[in-house]
């Protein structure tokens, strides 16, 4: 008895990326965040303070 | 806790309530009971997605382990940002388009009833009794400091969290999740604040990093491949990524907060959002529990951070043998007090070393103390890690302010608990109640029984939490079965959504391969449990591609035969 398939796709995704323009910048902007946090991280764990 | 401290947090607690039962008005069928009618914007979406997450036990064990062990938990984060982008380039999309209630609705879809039954009942197994977990920890580690009964906070925890699931479903879910993550937020740059105010005339924020970083606390990167060591970076990295893939992708109560969103930009913004601030506000948690240890090098620190347990030592123990014990954990302390000082004016080698020595002989003494308690409670480990942080807030916040941090405590367990009784519901009744029992029930009846399903999921948490002290080894061996099938359900769906010819079959066999590949390498090796999810999640990927491939073979006729 397998449940009805629903409404599937068509439009939900137009709103505009907010800042970023296009999901592929914003996808970079949290991957080079990331890469950025664990390199301060890094230079936060060998500063000899 | 002062007169200031109780009417902080009986107006935290009963304000939210009553806001829960405010903004949760309105539901009139269950897509507005469990999706919040799916109108929610991305940053009240996102600050659920974070405040579910964010248990009592993960904020007050976090600080604790930080105080004990430094900083290195950090690693398992750094996953999260990477899982986050590739889920809503994944998962996101296929969930959102299909117009789900659940992760595993959409596994019927792309394969099989049985295999969203499968799914759906091991989430249900799993989070189900890790929910009395949830709320079971706090609750104990409130009680002593509070100085109720464990049955007293129990019930007043899970019975207001309980109170305005029941009535406003996922939007008082979400909304009160907002206001608990901003009171998380204030409560921990408080104590942050407060533990750098508190430091010592002439001894800088400079000076208490150098000395926890004298001890090891401020080491993050462990580059080691070791698979057995836990939280290196690789482990962190890899097995970090797998298990927020797992989490954020495949747990209903995760799935269901960004399914609430009004549209799939909203919906992957929430997640995002959280990809952005995670590492850094776990960066910021783990620092304030560093920062306590220091704190506790200038000011009285007690033998053991449990008060209940330290008062029974005092009934119980050898009274000449606790004496001595403590007169030597005094004198250890004091050791270290000047060793701490000594070494912020010089930081040269001999000072170094004295300091570490007197760490040591501190650290001796309380293993003394702990070893005193198991002694005299044979058959029983002492912990006391997440008593550490409540403890300091008690003895050292005044004003109403410890009042409002152990607000915090309860906002970090209420925002846990209140998005796993609505997840549970969710997966009952749509996963269970409407395929099998009665698909179309009309809207009245449905939010009705929607309703009886987070009560009746409530009252299971309180009496697993009333009953944990009883079943102890049990829940953990069920915790433990839980971390078996975490991966392979990340693997079902990784063949959903990465292969268009996986088939049921596969995905099904492969489930229980990968389980059982996961129940070996923990019974058999030494493998840290973060890698446990990545061998979950590629063995039943590539089981169930071999055996979609055998099937197609099989199935297929052999060259020259055939019909006429």
């Amino acid at each position: 008895m397998p449940l009805e398939v629903g409404r599937e796709g068509g439009g939900e995704d137009d709103e505009r990326v907010p800042l970023f323009g296009t999901w592929a910048r914003i996808y970079a902007a949290v991957v080079l965040t990331n890469v950025a946090f664990m390199v301060l991280i890094h230079l936060f764990d060998r500063w000899k303070h | 806790m002062t007169t200031a401290d109780w009417t902080v947090l009986t107006i935290y607690l009963l304000g939210i309530v009553a806001f829960g039962l405010w903004v949760g008005r309105g539901n009139r069928r269950i897509d507005d009971f469990f999706l919040a009618g799916r109108q929610m914007r991305w940053w009240a979406v996102g600050l659920s997605v974070m405040a579910t997450q964010i248990s009592a036990i993960t904020f007050v064990g976090t600080t604790g382990q930080a105080y004990g062990d430094g900083m290195r938990f950090l690693v398992v984060y750094f996953g999260l940002p990477f899982a986050m982008v590739i889920l809503c380039v994944t998962l996101v999309p296929f969930f959102y388009r299909a117009r789900v209630f659940t992760a595993y609705e959409y596994l019927e879809r792309r394969f099989d009833a049985r295999t969203r039954t499968l799914t759906s009942l091991l989430f249900l197994l799993s989070r189900g009794l890790s929910v009395g977990v949830t709320l079971y920890a706090p609750s104990l580690v409130l009680s002593v400091i509070l100085g109720w009964s464990e049955q007293a906070t129990i019930l007043l925890m899970g019975g207001s969290t309980v109170a305005y699931v029941i009535y406003g479903g996922n939007r008082s879910v979400i909304w009160t999740d907002v206001v608990q993550m901003g009171i998380i937020w204030l409560g921990i740059f408080l104590c942050l604040g407060v533990a750098v105010a508190q430091l010592p005339r002439g001894f800088g924020f400079r000076d208490a990093l150098a000395l926890a970083d004298a001890t090891g606390r401020l080491t993050v990167m462990d580059p080691s491949p070791s698979l057995t060591q836990p939280y290196t970076l690789w482990g962190g990295l890899v097995g970090g990524l797998f298990l927020m893939l797992s989490y954020f992708g495949c747990d209903q109560s995760q799935v269901q907060r960004y399914l609430s969103g009004s549209s799939l930009t909203q919906s992957r913004l929430s997640l995002l959002f959280n990809a952005f601030l995670k590492v850094p506000m776990q960066f910021v948690i783990l620092l304030t529990g560093v920062l306590v240890f220091v704190f506790y090098h200038f000011h009285e620190t007690p033998l053991l951070w449990n008060s209940v347990e330290l008062a029974r030592l005092e009934r119980e123990a050898p009274a000449g043998e606790l004496r001595e014990l403590k007169e030597r954990f005094r004198l250890a302390h004091e050791a270290r007090r000047e060793a701490a000082h000594a070494f912020a004016g010089s930081r040269d080698q001999a000072d170094t070393e004295r300091y570490l020595a007197a760490q040591r002989g501190l650290e001796a003494a309380r293993a003394e103390a702990v070893s005193l308690v198991e002694r005299t409670r044979p058959g029983k480990t002492y912990n006391d890690t997440n008593y550490i942080f409540p403890w300091y807030i008690v003895s050292t916040l005044r004003g109403g302010l410890a009042g409002l941090v152990i607000a915090v405590i309860f906002a970090a367990a209420m925002s846990s608990l209140s998005g796993e009784f609505n997840s549970l519901a969710t997966a009952t009744m749509v996963d269970f109640y409407k395929r099998y029992v009665r698909p179309d029930g009309g809207d009245a009846h449905e939010l009705f029984v929607s309703r009886v399903l987070t009560a009746g999921w409530g009252l299971f948490a309180c009496v697993i939490a009333l009953e944990a002290g009883r079943l102890g080894s049990a829940i953990e061996v069920v915790n433990r079965f839980g971390s078996y099938f975490y991966g392979s359900i990340l693997g079902v769906f990784g063949l959903a959504v990465l292969t268009p010819r996986a088939s049921s079959l596969g995905a099904f066999l492969g489930l229980f391969t990968g389980m059982l590949a996961v129940a070996l390498v923990s019974r058999l090796t030494a493998i840290h449990f973060l890698w446990y999810n990545v061998v979950g999640a590629l063995t039943v990927f590539a089981a169930g591609l071999l055996v979609t491939a055998a099937m197609s073979r099989w199935a297929r006729p052999a060259p020259g035969g055939g019909g006429p």
